[in-house]
């Protein structure tokens, strides 16, 4: 973890207002694991740094899945080859992938897809079996299957019914479940909560992991801005997640979601605004 | 802790393990940055520069160390700290706004047994000092809390967080009343021989009033401002996006308030005041000393780039030189109509 700066080489609008920025970022890019986030410096007139979920990492090279949501994360997706990124990271704790597990689930709301794509290429190399659902409120917001293993098998569900399952992504969940011995997850909250509501019924000894999302101010363990309930207390999604159990975390009725524009909450696992 | 005889310069800073940081300037003119608070404290806080970093922006210290090199910072202000451990508030618990953020943390910390068992022994191998900040629901905690500090190596200092936006019932401070402020100072005076910071809150209908209680009462320097109360509303839900309703305001868009309650309060005490609200730079930090801050905070800037207060104490020493000064007393509110007038 550090300060870096890192040079735009690639940006490649895969869905509406959502973007591929690929970084040469140097030996940064070693630590850059799925589920871990850097901390980046926007321009215009943002005054604190965005975090971005690693959505890939290869050699030198670290790709992020932006969203263009608000000013800093709209900033990032303008942002062209040869242009300089202020970088601190990788931060967080990422996801951990069990040895021993062969069949995985993976459940991403939205662009909350983002960390899962890079976990579940690692997770093929290595022989398991994943299976990826992923739910957005139509089909132009879907993860472009091209991007993603053929190995994966991808489920798909939209509000709309305009591709795959008429509903939410965690609709496939239970049909799964009895397959996986892991559970991976990223999206929007009331997303991962509906899915700890039925691994808790469902499944209570089957491990599970999500990333979390919350507003981040310094993303070093100073502010105690980002901190989420936890069984454990008060814990710092920077620091000591993104990534939880989540058997760990304490759920609070959300407020019933309102859909923005883009059909995701004004969220924070791509920037807070 | 080595108290620095005279007027002598400050060593020079040891090398730095962060990667930006690593440049000193090349000739650092010779300007004496050295600062002394509390010079009638048992243990005066002597510092290299005046440039510190403000309570709740910088954690116990320890974390920024692993990435700049603090020992280039004059003091470093810890986490509030209470005398047992809190949860803090809700989430969410900050938000951007223009120039700035509110933040509601609500005081969460580690409480101060921990405090002085797991990070104060850190804190005693340190060359940079640090001072605690402590708050209270009541004057007897923070005289505990004194009484506790006494003595402790790598404790440097107290500063009195008197004036919390977020953790009173119905958003009252208890800094606003010139009566209570004397009182905690005066039980925390009693019980230390380290110097007293006391941090003021901007939100109160008698800001010379509060500011000489604590100086009456023994405080060694005043510490000014701490956040304004703010909140942001979700207007799609019509909610407030903080749990806790309320947040306070930090970061640029407070600093002209923040220069002006300096320049103020600094004419009426005769104790030195700290300067914080907003410092991102080195001007910002030279505007509080001329403002009349003998010493500055930096805060919120940190988050956006850690090395900001090593920074500015590294551009101190030019920026001051550029004026015509070759101390850091020359500019100590240079801009006040009396120092003015003297010309």
């Amino acid at each position: 973890m550090r300060l870096f700066t890192a040079r735009v080489t690639g940006n490649e609008e895969i869905m509406p207002k959502t973007h591929i920025i690929t970084l040469d970022a140097g030996t940064n890019a070693r630590m850059a694991t799925p589920g871990r986030f850097i901390h980046i410096q926007c321009g215009g007139a943002t005054l604190l740094r965005r975090p971005m979920s690693v959505y890939r990492a290869e050699d030198d090279t670290i790709e992020l899945m932006i969203r263009n949501v608000g000013e800093g994360s709209g900033w990032i997706t303008r942002r062209r080859p040869g242009d300089d990124l202020d970088c601190l990271g990788p931060l967080g704790r990422g996801f951990h992938l069990d040895r021993n597990a062969r069949n995985l689930l993976m459940v991403g709301g939205g662009y909350g897809v983002a960390p899962l794509v890079g976990l579940a290429e690692q997770a093929v190399a290595q022989g398991m079996n994943v299976a990826l659902a992923v739910g957005a409120a139509t089909a132009r917001y879907i993860f472009p299957s091209r991007l993603l293993p053929d190995a994966v098998e991808y489920l798909v569900a939209t509000d709309d019914g305009s591709v795959g399952h008429a509903g939410f992504v965690t609709n496939l969940v239970p049909e799964r479940l009895a397959w996986a011995e892991a559970v991976y997850a990223c999206g929007p909250v009331p997303m991962m909560h509906a899915l700890a509501s039925i691994m808790w019924t469902q499944a209570p000894a089957k491990p599970g992991q999500i990333a979390m999302e919350e507003r981040m101010g310094c993303a070093m363990g100073v502010c105690l801005g980002c901190c989420i309930e936890t069984t454990k207390g008060p814990l710092r999604t920077c620091t000591e997640g993104p990534v939880f159990d989540i058997k760990q975390i304490v759920w609070r009725n959300e407020p019933t979601p309102v859909r923005a524009e883009l059909g995701e909450p004004a969220g924070a696992v791509n920037g807070h605004r | 802790m080595a108290i620095v005889e005279g007027r002598t310069p400050p060593p020079q800073p040891s090398p730095t393990r962060g990667e930006r940081v690593d440049d000193q300037p090349a000739s650092q003119p010779t300007v004496d940055l050295h600062v002394e608070i509390g010079v009638n404290a048992k243990l005066p806080l002597v510092m290299k520069n005046p440039v510190m970093v403000a309570s709740g922006t910088f954690g116990y210290g320890v974390e920024y160390a692993r990435i700049i090199d603090i020992e280039r910072l004059g003091a470093i202000c810890s986490k509030g700290i209470t005398d047992r451990p809190r949860r803090g508030n809700r989430g969410p618990r900050i938000v951007e706004t223009p120039a700035g953020m509110l933040n509601a943390i609500g005081l969460q910390n580690i409480g101060i047994d921990k405090v002085i068992r797991q990070k104060a022994p850190i804190w005693a191998r340190w060359g940079v000092p640090v001072v605690v900040n402590i708050a209270g629901d009541t004057v007897e905690e923070f005289a505990y809390m004194a009484s506790r500090l006494e003595g402790v190596p790598g404790v440097a200092g107290i500063e009195l967080n008197i004036s919390c936006p977020n953790v009173w019932e119905g958003g009252r401070v208890v800094g606003e009343d010139a009566s209570t402020v004397a009182a905690i100072t005066d039980a925390v005076r009693v019980r230390t021989g380290l110097p007293i910071i006391v941090k003021l809150s901007p939100q109160v209908a008698d800001l010379h009033g509060v500011a000489h209680a604590a100086e009456d009462s023994g405080a060694d320097a005043i510490s000014l401002i701490n956040t304004f109360v703010g909140m942001v509303i979700d207007i799609r839900t019509a909610t407030p996006v903080l749990s806790n309703v309320t947040g306070g305001l930090s970061g640029p868009a407070i600093r002209p308030l923040a220069v002006w309650l300096t320049y103020s309060v600094s004419q009426v005490v005769s104790i030195p005041v700290i300067g914080l609200g907003g410092i991102a730079t080195v001007e910002d930090a030279v505007e509080f000393i001329e403002a009349g801050a003998a010493a500055v905070q930096v805060g919120t800037a940190t988050f956006a780039d850690p090395t900001t207060a090593v920074r500015i104490a590294d551009e101190l020493p030019a920026a001051l030189a550029r004026l015509g000064a070759t101390s850091l007393a020359d500019v100590v509110g240079r801009a006040h109509p009396a120092r003015r007038a003297r010309g």
